[in-house]
């Protein structure tokens, strides 16, 4: 491969991901030689990231009524993002699906707990990883016998990486995470229009089972739920409760099939 | 039509972020997403079948953010000084972290609209240049001008905020 010479200019191209796929191995390997480049790169993610954290929680606000009007003047309210309607559904949910022990844990606002240090962690790992354009995975779902075998054994329990395809998200790969010294795993899937929702698990021995639990933070909200000593999050921005429901029940399905086979 | 009105119904949260990314003010925010979300409704035939309703309702946004900014041009002679933020040595990280969100909407803030809105769409709304030229109206060229001197400027901005803190701290 012929080597151009790079330039800062180079640099905003790789943070926009307008940097073609052929040069990214060598741009980063000129950053590498250079210390203050890749100094700069880095200052300039960070500053993303922070502008990224400080606008995150815009997205998951009540409208107010002269904005939320703009809905309303049709037959039926579509105001599916307010996550005030969430709670019905759940238990909706949970009578519906024959899981009659996820009945009713609904909690706006979980505080404290192994169960809600499981869901915080999820949705700080999928507000920072999400919104990679880059680097989303450490392992793509070209290996996903590899990437699945691999965080279920640093993990420690049968992992899959559930098929969610029939909502429209594909496996984009996974990550492993830290999590109290121990390893957390987090896959991450995307839709056709680029939007990502993230399964997160760790380890969280000696805390009870507990039904579905909501939490949302950061711009996100995730669905969450302690079984068999382990915690599983499903986690994403700007999604409607009854499709955030319907992923996590499949989610949790596939996972308990797994273990079971 | 109907299909329309929800398409761009479910883009109001995306839209306010926008907003309040370009207008410090949430009152002032809501307002352009309100102006816009009018004119959106009002010229639901300018939209055409397979757009992205977001790219659309952007280009309309900025056209309105423009207006708003020549409107506001004399008004706001005067440099637009940042809230000062820390009050005290000791800052507990729960304030911490509200304080870096607001240095980090400061300096936004304080920066030029146009480089503003270049960045915005780009590094946070997640566009590709050419998405984010075609919406704001500009050249290709002129738009990476814009982004690069927009972070630029952002963390020369920030500096000087981390600067004023701990010159703060010190006197204190």
């Amino acid at each position: 491969m012929t080597v151009r010479p790079f330039t800062d200019h180079d640099i905003h191209l790789s943070l926009d991901g307008e940097l073609p796929a052929e040069e990214r191995e060598e741009f980063e390997a000129w950053l590498d030689r250079s210390p203050d480049k890749k100094a700069l790169r880095d200052r300039y993610a960070d500053d993303r990231e922070k502008l990224r954290l400080a606008l995150a929680g815009v997205i998951d606000e009540e409208l107010p009524d002269r904005l939320a009007r703009f809905g309303r003047e049709r037959p039926t309210p579509p105001r599916s993002w307010s996550w005030r309607t969430v709670a019905a559904g759940i238990v909706l949910f949970a009578a519906g699906s024959g899981l009659g022990y996820l009945a009713g844990a609904y909690s706006p606002s979980p505080t404290g707990g192994g169960a809600a240090q499981i869901a915080a962690r999820a949705i700080e790992a999928h507000v920072i990883y999400s919104a990679e354009k880059l680097h989303v995975v450490e392992v793509g779902a070209d290996q996903k016998d590899h990437l699945v075998g691999w965080l279920s054994k640093r993990v420690g329990t049968t992992l899959v990486a559930p098929d969610f395809s029939a909502s429209g998200y594909e496996l984009v790969g996974g990550r492993l995470l830290p999590a109290d010294s121990r390893a957390a795993a987090m896959f991450i899937y995307q839709d056709a229009a680029g939007a990502r929702i993230s399964l997160y698990v760790a380890r969280d021995s000696g805390a009870p089972d507990t039904g579905f639990k909501l939490r949302e933070e950061l711009g996100a909200c995730a669905l969450y739920w302690l079984d068999g000593g382990y915690g599983y999050a499903v986690t994403a921005t700007n999604m409607s409760g009854d499709t955030l429901r319907a992923l996590a029940g499949s989610a949790y399905q596939q996972l308990l099939a797994a273990q079971r086979g | 039509m109907d299909q329309k009105r929800t398409a761009i119904v479910a883009e109001i949260p995306h839209m306010r972020r926008y907003a309040r990314a370009l207008l410090r003010d949430r009152d002032s925010a809501d307002d352009l997403v309100q102006d816009s979300l009018e004119r959106a409704f009002s010229r639901l035939d300018h939209w055409r079948e397979g757009d992205s309703p977001r790219r659309w309702l952007f280009t309309i946004m900025h056209h309105l953010f423009i207006d708003h900014i020549r409107r506001d041009h004399r008004r706001r002679a005067a440099a637009e000084v940042p809230i000062e933020a820390a009050h005290g040595v000791a800052t507990p990280p729960a304030q911490l972290e509200r304080l870096q969100s607001r240095e980090v909407l400061d300096a936004l803030h304080a920066i030029a609209p146009e480089r503003r809105a270049a960045l915005v769409l780009v590094a946070l709304e997640g566009f590709s240049y050419a998405e984010a030229a075609n919406t704001l109206g500009i050249p290709t060229g002129t738009l990476m001008s814009r982004i690069s001197r927009g972070r630029e400027d952002l963390r020369a901005r920030l500096d000087d905020a981390t600067r004023r803190r701990s010159i703060r701290v010190v006197e204190t």
